[in-house]
């Protein structure tokens, strides 16, 4: 209580300080005048401050005065205060921008309160005990069970849906849910109504949606969209509502579209046959609550555990040995990108690292500025030691300039990345395999104050050391001594000279890394697929999506093929199931069937066939394929036929394959594998039966990530159903592919309006549009701004410290010019000194690179670690720019008059 | 701090305190009080005095306000306060305690 109400006295006291220091002089003034003193006499100034002390504001003032004063140095000398800054907001600017991405996607909570959500997780009896999602009567007993414990328990299934909004339909992602859903996460729409309990019952198959905030954004933001159509699936939907901004449920990303849950049934597709939602044997659902705020976790725990065992004992042959847990919502990062964990932990840690890296090229960069200034400055801190400034004080003048240059550049880095971070999450949208909702990544208070941490920290770096360096030493000294005797000291150089070398360095690594994204980028776009990618087209189509069964969707493909076939300047047309960068994969192990006279398969023996070589086996692409799929990719046949007509109907006879020559060499080395017979290892049924290769075609890559070539086995349609199909289409010689999309797009949508095209495309484009070539693109787009801005600091940082250094020999270069020294010598000399930081720093960059380029190999398409042309590049370009960063001050020092040198100091 | 009087730190403001006690006073009366009740023996001067005097203000042990004095001079007057009596009589109790055992040391030595 007393502390309190001193620092009420001591606030009181800085508010009104200018009264109370009056009175404190009128009074003391009083005493001399009642001791007998003359008016005037003696200075109660000295007595006052010590006075005022006791109120403890003695730092506030001297921060007051130092920020004062640092503002006057500032002002005096603009240019370096400009650069200062600028190149302060270049380095803590890319480090807000990558901290706001990681702050919006992996630290910001999703919704509030997020510590009262949790998931509802239950569990079955084994052998063995899974893990199981809810059934919607599960979930209902479970919600009337638990009243006590959840303000609100709700229910979601998430799927993909082909969402059409009016252009081509897409793949979306999508979610089905209980009425109450938002308000577990109390989120408020933007824009319309919640979901009714009405709309939630099972099979009310009442067609409302609510869209996300950046559909609703992409639809016109405009508030007449509700009451809108839009189409999921097959069906029309009324749009009731749109999702407040940045919502995404409890994962990143979220949906583009909930439906309610009594509107599941349009969901379903091929790998989720129609079954009734309200089945208490089908668990589909998964379960997120909101825990009432004085819920207690044991008694929450405790209920579940009651509520189970109801369940349990009321239905016994379905919730045998039921179980409920709740745990906090997992996958927070879904579909982090196709490589493996490993990989993107690397590239994540990689892209938290650059940012780190080029503010530490920055600081280097400004310590050196600072060593540079310390020459003029020295001369007023040996003025303001000798007077009684103590070390500490110079110090924290030094410290408190820094800072100020840091939060200015900060302010400007705030900006700066909060504009570049909404482009680079913008960029980061179309890598994502589907359409779905990313969170909100503008500032907040964990932004701020994360701009705030980097500003001090790069103070820290960049102005501690030279701070140090310049009191230091023994000022007194420095008073007395003729500035002009410095350059004979060349401890301040030494360690300008340091901090270049450590920017070339930290350069070089940046470049080189960048220029490895940029020789994978140019790679992935220039690779080389093995069969003609111009004159070619694909749409991607999926009857399952309109819930057609296997003889309905393969009539959906079939009139395609044929539809697509009569539209003019198209050539051929076919159909396959995996075509190279679709990135749809399925895979078989082949193996070769049957003994040596296989050849001849009808005089071979069955038990010969069945005589399987297993240990020969070869992964191999697997692909349903239409006629003519050679001829349409631009492929020779090398030996056999194609598929015929009858082979694309189902039950047509032999069962039959075509294989590449990748296949063919890895299955029989050096012999022909015409009419011969393979297997498939991994099938079951009808699909294990023997196949007779009728047909060798070239191999082709399948993606940027597999090895070319890579094994493939071709079945005809007839053989196998998936209903996600690619049809491929080859234009005639002379038409324009790209002119062919619209009238494509439109015989599509005319053949059969419930089945959409997924995507209408260019070969190339689609390659392109591919998510690994994205990834590598923005990889390159980014490390190469990174090492762009390091470059543009390491010119500046040999610039710096070459001028300082002719700057403090002046002297003696008008020495040696007066005694006869030819001026190319001593631009030689100081070119000469130059190069000789560079290489080092060079030298030691080049390790620097060696290492980040074993750290990048195995996440960079088609680059080795040892790249030598990205090597050589970066560092010529270095070169390059440092020497001419020091043939500026080079020339300056030719250019020294040798009369006007002498007489300047 | 008090530098010429001598005084062990933060007995000044004990003196102070003491001398407040029984009216309240200016500043230089409070500088002639202690001289006087000393025996002439301590000597205050404003370097250590004010310093001390504003600490009390900021611990809340004195109250200051101006008024006339006798002369017709505007003079700052002291007042001790309810808490600073309590300080006052917490030191006193201590320094009390400190000075016998210093004594009782010096007598035994």
């Amino acid at each position: 209580m007393a502390i309190i109400g001193e620092w009420i006295r001591r606030l009181g006291y800085l508010l009104r300080r200018r009264a109370l220091e009056d009175e404190l002089r009128q009074e003391m003034e009083a005493h001399r005048a009642q001791m007998g003193e003359p008016p005037g006499f003696g200075n109660t100034l000295r007595l006052r401050e010590e006075a005022r002390d006791a109120w403890g504001w003695r730092w506030l003032d001297d921060l007051v005065q130092d920020t004062r004063f640092a503002c006057r140095m500032l002002r005096r000398s603009p240019g370096f205060a400009l650069t200062a800054i600028v190149t302060l907001a270049l380095g803590i600017g890319v480090n807000i921008g990558m901290f706001s991405l990681v702050n919006g996607l992996l630290l910001r909570p999703l919704y509030e309160d997020a510590d009262e959500v949790v998931q509802v997780r239950s569990r079955t009896a084994g052998p063995p005990a899974r893990g199981r999602a809810f059934s919607y009567p599960n979930y209902r007993d479970l919600q009337e069970g638990t009243t006590d414990i959840f303000a609100n328990l709700a229910a979601a299934d998430t799927g993909f849906v082909g969402l059409d909004v009016g252009e081509t339909p897409r793949r979306a992602m999508a979610s089905a849910v209980t009425a109450n859903y938002f308000q577990v996460f109390a989120a408020p729409l933007a824009h319309g109504r919640f979901f009714t309990t009405e709309e939630e019952r099972p099979g009310a198959a009442i067609r409302v949606a609510i869209i996300s905030y950046p559909l609703w954004e992409q639809l016109g933001a405009d508030p007449s969209t509700l009451g809108r159509l839009v189409r999921i699936n097959r069906e029309y939907f009324t749009v009731v509502g749109v999702a407040r901004q940045g919502f995404t449920g409890t994962s990143i990303p979220g949906p583009e579209v909930w439906l309610p849950l009594g509107a599941r049934e349009t969901f379903s597709t091929e790998d989720r046959p129609e079954r009734p939602v309200d089945a208490r044997e089908v668990h589909e659902l998964s379960v997120v609550g909101r825990l009432r705020s004085d819920t207690r976790i044991e008694n929450a725990v405790a209920v579940l555990a009651t509520v189970g065992r109801r369940l349990e004992q009321a239905f016994p042959s379905i919730n045998a040995g039921y179980s409920l847990t709740m745990s906090k919502p997992s996958a927070r990062l879904m579909f982090m990108p196709t490589a493996g964990t490993g990989e993107t932990a690397r590239l994540v840690l990689l892209l938290m690292l650059m940012p780190a890296v080029v503010l530490l090229v920055a600081c280097l960069n400004l310590a050196d500025l600072l060593l540079a200034r310390g020459h003029v400055r020295r001369q007023e801190l040996a003025i303001r030691s000798s007077l009684g400034g103590g070390r500490w004080r110079l110090t924290r003048q030094l410290l408190t300039e820094g800072l100020l240059l840091s939060l200015a550049g900060g302010g400007i880095a705030l900006l700066l990345s909060a504009w570049a971070t909404k482009e680079l999450l913008a960029s980061l949208r179309p890598l994502l395999p589907v359409a779905v909702t990313l969170p909100d990544v503008s500032l907040d208070w964990r932004v701020l104050l994360g701009t705030m941490a980097f500003s001090l920290l790069a103070t820290l770096v960049f102005a501690a050391a030279p701070a140090v360096a310049l009191t230091g030493r023994a000022a007194a000294a420095d008073l007395k001594r003729h500035s002009g005797n410095e350059g004979r000291r060349p401890g301040g150089v030494r360690i300008g000279n340091v901090l270049v070398v450590g920017q070339i360095a930290l350069s070089l690594l940046l470049l080189s890394s960048g220029g490895l994204f940029m020789m994978s980028a140019i790679g992935a776009t220039n690779v080389d697929p093995g069969f003609r990618l111009d004159g070619g087209l694909i749409v991607q189509v999926d009857p399952a999506l309109a819930r057609y069964d296997e003889s309905r969707g393969r009539q959906a493909h079939l009139t395609l093929i044929d539809r697509l076939r009569g539209v003019p300047g198209v050539e051929a047309v076919t159909i396959g199931s995996s075509p190279p960068f679709t990135s749809s994969g399925d895979s078989r192990d082949v193996a070769p069937a049957g003994g040596a006279d296989a050849r001849s398969p009808f005089g071979a023996a069955q038990g010969d066939r069945e005589r399987v070589e297993r240990s020969r086996s070869v992964d191999a692409v697997f692909s349903v394929v239409g006629r003519d799929y050679a001829r349409v990719l631009g492929l020779p046949m090398l030996g056999g036929r194609d598929f015929s007509d009858a082979e694309m109907a189902p039950g047509s006879g032999e069962r039959v394959a075509i294989i590449d020559d990748a296949l063919a060499e890895r299955l029989w080395p050096g012999e022909d594998a015409l009419g011969r017979w393979i297997q498939f290892l991994d099938a079951k049924g009808p699909e294990a039966r023997p196949l007779l290769v009728v047909g060798i075609i070239p191999a082709v890559k399948h993606s940027l990530g597999t090895p070319r070539p890579y094994p493939h086995v071709y079945v005809p349609l007839g053989q196998h159903y998936e209903s996600a199909m690619t049809l491929l289409l080859r234009v005639a010689e002379g038409q324009d592919e790209r002119a062919m999309l619209g009238p494509i797009g439109r015989v599509v949508r005319d053949v059969d309006e419930r089945v959409p095209a997924l995507s209408v495309a260019t070969w190339r484009d689609h390659l392109n549009a591919g998510l690994d070539v994205r990834i590598i693109r923005v990889g390159a787009g980014v490390f190469s701004a990174f090492g762009g801005i390091a470059l543009l600091l390491a010119i500046l940082g040999v610039y710096g410290v070459k001028s300082y250094v002719v700057s403090r020999r002046t002297r003696e270069f008008g020495i040696r010019i007066a005694i006869g020294a030819h001026p190319r010598a001593l631009l030689w000399q100081v070119l000469r000194e130059g190069g000789r930081i560079t290489t080092i720093g060079i030298g030691i960059g080049l390790l620097l690179a060696l290492g980040a380029g074993q750290f990048l190999q195995g996440i960079l398409y088609g680059v080795k670690s040892i790249e030598p042309v990205v090597l050589v590049t970066a560092a010529l370009i270095l070169v390059a720019a440092s020497l001419l960063a020091s043939y500026i001050p080079a020339l300056r020092a030719t250019g020294v008059d040798p009369t006007v040198a002498l007489r300047s100091e | 701090m008090p530098r010429e009087t001598g005084l062990p730190p933060g007995t000044l403001m004990m003196l102070v305190l003491r001398v407040l006690k029984t009216q309240p006073l200016h500043g230089y009366a409070i500088a002639q009080r202690i001289h006087l009740l000393s025996a002439e023996q301590l000597r205050v001067e404003e370097g250590s005095l004010y310093p001390a005097l504003q600490k009390l203000l900021v611990k809340g042990w004195v109250k200051a306000a101006w008024r006339a004095s006798e002369s017709g001079r505007q003079v700052r007057e002291y007042r001790i306060t309810p808490a600073g009596r309590r300080q006052l009589e917490a030191e006193v109790a201590e320094y009390r305690r400190m000075a016998s055992a210093i004594g009782v040391l010096l007598d035994e030595a």
